[in-house]
């Protein structure tokens, strides 16, 4: 009976799963994929390989080759997470930072390998790695005794034997010597005596120890046999943390001089820069330097045995500020052109995590490495067109002119004829090539399109960098970079919000960035256009408070713009712009303080101009003890439209959905002594501070993504007694009827909703969640899930539905839902991104497009993926391949042949007539 | 009636084709009223009569063969349940429009009685016809029939917040 009923069940799932999968010549026709590293750590140039390469470690935990040409990944290894995939040193055979290797080394050799990482400290993995292809060689570990210890340890490389160095801070150091591509131990761990060592004061400089006290610096040798520490005197104590210059040993800049505690090493003390690189130009060992003054960048470099200018190196670099500061990471000069100096390389990384390689006076290529960390992204629609702009002015009834406007029939009939005429006449103008040239934006293909699926993809990146990317070509349309701001507390990142859409024509759209001042922890409102990245309203403003929340007003009257109000950590409310400030009356505010687990709940009142917050409600979701942690806060998307406000039963009755726009859910997770960890769930109203439903989970714990729409939820978890991942969704019903069918207000008590739930097993690990969304809600939704893989699963939610029914009955078979298997399916054609695999998934995001049945999806993660689903396929929409010509030629044909037909049938009438 | 058309169309053509026509014009100077005497008169009124009732009867004799078909074609919509419901719904109702028709034959004393009992066996049929579309379910009669135009909820509050940013 039972196998019967999964034999029903199976073939109902093939029946009604509906394939969403793309067609092989719609491959990369929708989607793009951007491929990112990460921000740069260290990098190796190398223009004398028979191969010209960069080889570069970064961040994020990835280890590449760069095209030395056009900056394209050649192959890249991404490395495990963090902590584990840190990586510590990137050697590459042939150079080093003892002086003395670099130079006898021919370029080349076999050192037993090409190149070596060392990531992670427990256990700290030595791998090798063919540089040619990026394939892995081979690979040692150690296991430290003391893993805390270890999270400080330092490593280096000399002469064959890779260093790994522990301090044990204000006692002693531990250096081990491994042979580098076997992994044995020449000896004995060593014991270096050094009591004076703190973690913010020293680092390694190649084979040195430093560490500075006062007006001196403390150097350890940890090569030499003697372990003798020796102090150099300073002229002044450093201000900056010191920074160890690679490439030679026991050289470090201290305030943008070079110092060094090597003797035998002598450096160049009269230099000033931000940033230094040692290679080798004319066979003879140089020094460059690079710093940027007025939006040049000025690149420099001395001999090292002499101190004398390289006058063929001096290059000043027009810089764009988007780039933000640069420091020169590394560089390499061709061997056989070594007359002018054109033929090196200089690869800067910069403080919006971008790679520039400078070469011959300008800069060569330069990769986006800001995207690797993406916090948020918003779709803005693109501006109009002249003519259709013009048009939508007259059907507004909206002159540019706001003050006066008449609608009688006369004027709108004459504004009407006018437009066309003016229409015709720049068509004509157009045609004989006299017309107004493009304007920027119509140049580079800015122009809204019919279906509304052209928009631009505005990204914001942690290190406050803000991109326009044209959604269709992946293009970078402008770039802007906003230095010294960061993510707030409690993990919060940075906001970008949309004031003002582009559906208003003659306004300009306008986006808005919340963020924190890096240096005093103050808010800052960053206001720019999202369609030329031009700043607007006067751009940046410094906030003279902390932010604790913001929300988004309602739009006003006369210029369409969203206020944006937020509460300050005094708990005042402020609104941006200040007319928008009567808009906020009557709203409702919560905030979560994740550490104490407390829900307040706020309301603004506004009042003579003046607005003010009152504390209206509290919860508390600590628990007794106080232990449970809030792990995830998920809200509905405020733009989303809910088109069915119920379901259809069997018996062809409908059960309401309890469709609460103020319902929050709220996940907690704490440990338990018998269960070892718990997970518990809250839906609370947050306008009323009501707690709607709970549910708790025992022996389940982080990591958790949630999504909350319409009147469901899902979410995931990792469920340890089983050892799995899992997901739960709950369904929300009001019943068979509804309380109040025509508003919805928390404050009235609306009655209790039923529950369903029903947990499932993904056999994956989820790490994001996220539902489709359309523009009217008509479409069916579907459930995105991100997994460790790199892979988009598209899920439709009649398989996620908690009603699917256990047993099977008729009842469940008449309202459509599945018989209940446990085990989701993964098929490989849900897989939204089919091999575009998107290293490091993190989030996806999703928007509405002009087309009912079309939603636009942005997956970020290392990659940046960019594509659109249709859940319910494009029903709104001709296929790509309809036969437009067939059609119109049997259209045609019939047309024709039936007035023909008639024709002749009408004579054949008369002569039968005549006979 | 081809030879009434035929006559029509050529008013002096004689049509010799049509020999085996029963409904041949009468010779010339023929009278056919002349020759009925009163008895076949009042006979033919019965006559009439009857025939009219039998008329009048006609859709309520139908409606136990209707019944057999409903009940042999099932609840299942598919395309001839359909057609035969379908059927059945507009015959009636076709019928009940041309009564005036049919009606001017039996203008006699039970001619109202006639009309009413034609229409109420009619009427007897459409109800047949939409209680068959009922147990189809094909009569938008339930909640969830009208479940699209339900529009949603207004909010009254609107709320904002998320995790404190200190």
């Amino acid at each position: 009976m039972q196998a019967k009923g999964m034999l029903a069940g199976l073939s109902a799932l093939l029946l009604l799963s509906t394939c969403s999968a793309l067609y092989e010549d719609q491959i990369k026709k929708f989607d793009w994929r951007g491929v990112n590293v990460g921000a740069l750590r260290q990098s190796r140039v190398d223009l004398n390989h028979f191969q010209p390469r960069i080889l570069l470690s970064t961040n994020e935990g990835v280890v590449a080759s760069v095209c030395v040409k056009t900056g394209e990944i050649v192959w890249r290894q991404v490395l495990e997470q963090k902590p584990r995939g840190d990586i510590k040193l990137l050697q590459v055979s042939g150079f080093s930072d003892d002086s003395s290797d670099t130079a006898a080394a021919p370029i080349g050799s076999n050192m037993g390998f090409d190149m070596l990482t060392v990531q992670g400290h427990a256990p700290a993995l030595v791998r090798g790695w063919n540089t040619n292809m990026g394939a892995l060689e081979w690979e040692w570990s150690t296991m430290p005794l003391n893993t805390e210890r270890a999270l400080d340890g330092l490593w280096f490389y000399s002469r064959s034997v890779l260093y790994h160095v522990v301090p044990t801070w204000k006692s002693h150091l531990e250096v081990t010597a491994y042979f580098a591509s076997s992994g044995h131990s020449t000896g004995s761990t060593s014991k270096v005596m050094a009591s004076w060592i703190t973690p913010e004061n020293c680092l390694l400089s190649g084979t040195y120890y430093i560490c500075v006290d006062g007006k001196q610096l403390i150097s350890l040798d940890l090569v030499s046999k003697s372990g003798q520490a020796f102090r150099t005197a300073l002229e002044a104590e450093p201000k900056s943390k010191l920074q160890p210059l690679a490439g030679l040993n026991g050289v470090l800049i201290a305030d943008g001089k070079l110092i060094s505690v090597n003797k035998d090493q002598a450096v160049c003390s009269g230099l000033q820069s931000s940033s230094y690189a040692v290679g080798t130009f004319n066979y003879r060992k140089i020094l460059a330097y690079a710093d940027v003054a007025s939006g040049i960048l000025k690149i420099n470099a001395v001999y090292l045995d002499n101190c004398s200018p390289v006058a063929e190196l001096e290059q000043g670099v027009p810089f764009p500020e988007h780039f933000g500061t640069p420091s020169l990471n590394s560089f390499d000069c061709k061997l056989k052109r070594n007359g002018e100096g054109k033929g090196c390389l200089f690869l800067f990384s910069t403080s919006a995590e971008s790679i520039l390689a400078v070469q011959g006076g300008r800069i060569r290529w330069s990769r986006e490495e800001a995207l690797a960390n993406v916090i948020d992204t918003q779709f803005v629609d693109l501006p109009l067109a002249d003519t259709e702009g013009t048009l939508e002015n007259e059907m507004k009834g909206k002159a540019v002119d706001f003050t006066s406007f008449e609608r009688d029939i006369v004027s709108a009939f004459l504004r009407r004829i006018t437009t066309q005429a003016v229409q015709i006449r720049s068509l004509f103008l157009h045609v004989i090539g006299l017309g107004p040239p493009p304007t920027a934006t119509q140049r580079a293909g800015l122009v809204r399109d019919s279906f509304g699926l052209h928009k631009m993809l505005v990204v914001l990146t942690r290190s406050g960098k803000i991109f326009g990317i044209d959604n269709i070509s992946g293009k970078h349309h402008w770039q802007l970079y906003l230095p010294n701001v960061k993510g707030f507390d409690n993990a919060e990142q940075m906001r970008l919000i949309i004031q003002r859409s582009a559906k208003h024509f003659p306004l300009q759209p306008l986006c808005t960035i919340l963020a924190q001042d890096a240096a005093n922890g103050n808010g800052v409102l960053y206001r720019f256009n999202p369609i030329t990245g031009q700043a607007s309203e006067g751009g940046l403003l410094q906030l003279d408070y902390k932010v604790k929340q913001l929300s988004l007003l309602g739009e006003t009257e006369n210029d369409f713009v969203k206020g944006i109000l937020l509460l300050d950590a005094s708990n005042k409310v402020h609104v941006y712009p200040q007319h928008a400030t009567s808009l906020a009356d009557g709203l409702y505010l919560y905030t979560a303080d994740v550490k104490t687990s407390e829900l307040t709940g706020y309301f603004v009142k506004y009042a003579g101009g003046q607005l003010s917050s009152t504390h209206i409600w509290n919860v508390r979701l600590g628990g007794h003890n106080s232990e449970q942690q809030i792990i995830g806060v998920a809200g509905k998307n405020p733009i989303e439209h809910v088109h069915s406000q119920g379901r259809v039963l069997g018996d062809r009755s409908v059960l309401y959905k309890y469709i609460n726009p103020n319902l929050v859910a709220f996940v907690t997770q704490a440990p338990d002594a018998t269960h070892k960890s718990i997970l518990n769930l809250y839906l609370v109203d947050v306008v009323s501070g009501s707690v709607i439903f709970t549910m708790t989970h025992r022996k389940v714990r982080a990591p958790l993504s949630i999504v909350h729409s319409e009147n469901w939820l899902a979410y995931s978890y990792f469920n340890e007694k089983v050892r799995r991942t899992e997901i739960t969704t709950i369904e929300l019903y009001e019943g068979k009827s509804q309380a109040n069918s025509s508003v919805w207000s928390s404050l009235q008590a609306p009655p209790m909703p039923l529950v369903e739930r029903q947990s499932y097993i993904i056999p994956t690990i989820v790490e994001a969640l996220r539902e489709t969304i359309t523009e009217r809600g008509i479409t069916n939704k579907h459930v995105l899930i991100g997994t460790s893989s790199g892979s988009i699963v598209e899920m439709p939610w009649h398989l996620l539905d908690p009603r699917r029914p256990i047993a099977s009955t008729t009842q469940g078979r008449e309202e459509g839902a599945i018989p209940y298997i446990p085990e989701l399916p993964l098929p490989t054609e849900s897989h939204i991104n089919y091999n575009q695999t998107i290293a490091r998934l993190r989030n996806i995001y999703t928007a509405p497009s002009g087309l009912e049945s079309t939603c636009l999806v942005v997956a970020t993660g290392l990659d940046l993926f960019v594509t659109r689903v249709a859940p319910s396929k494009t029903f709104d929409l001709l296929k790509e391949d309809f036969d437009y010509i067939l059609i119109s030629i049997v259209l045609v044909a019939l047309t024709s042949g039936s007035l023909i037909v008639k024709h002749l049938a009408s004579r054949k009438l008369l002569k039968q007539a005549w006979k | 009636m081809s030879a009434k058309l035929n006559s029509k169309k050529y008013k002096w053509a004689l049509d010799f084709n049509i020999s085996k026509n029963a409904d041949m014009p009468s010779p010339l100077g023929y009278n056919p009223s002349a020759l009925v005497n009163q008895s076949e008169v009042v006979r033919d009124q019965r006559l009439v009569i009857k025939k009219s009732w039998d008329l009048a009867l006609g859709p309520l004799k139908n409606i136990p063969m209707n019944l057999f078909i409903m009940y042999m074609s099932g609840n299942s919509i598919s395309i001839f349940p359909i057609m035969m419901v379908g059927m059945m719904l507009i015959r009636p109702i076709k019928a009940m429009f041309t009564t005036q028709v049919t009606s001017k034959m039996a203008e006699g004393a039970q001619g109202t009685g006639q009309r009413i009992v034609y229409f109420l066996g009619n009427m007897a049929n459409v109800a047949l016809a939409l209680y068959k579309c009922h147990s189809m379910g094909l009569l938008p009669t339930h909640a969830s029939d009208w479940l699209a135009f339900v529009q949603p909820q207004t909010r009254l509050e609107y709320y904002g917040g998320g995790i404190s940013f200190v």
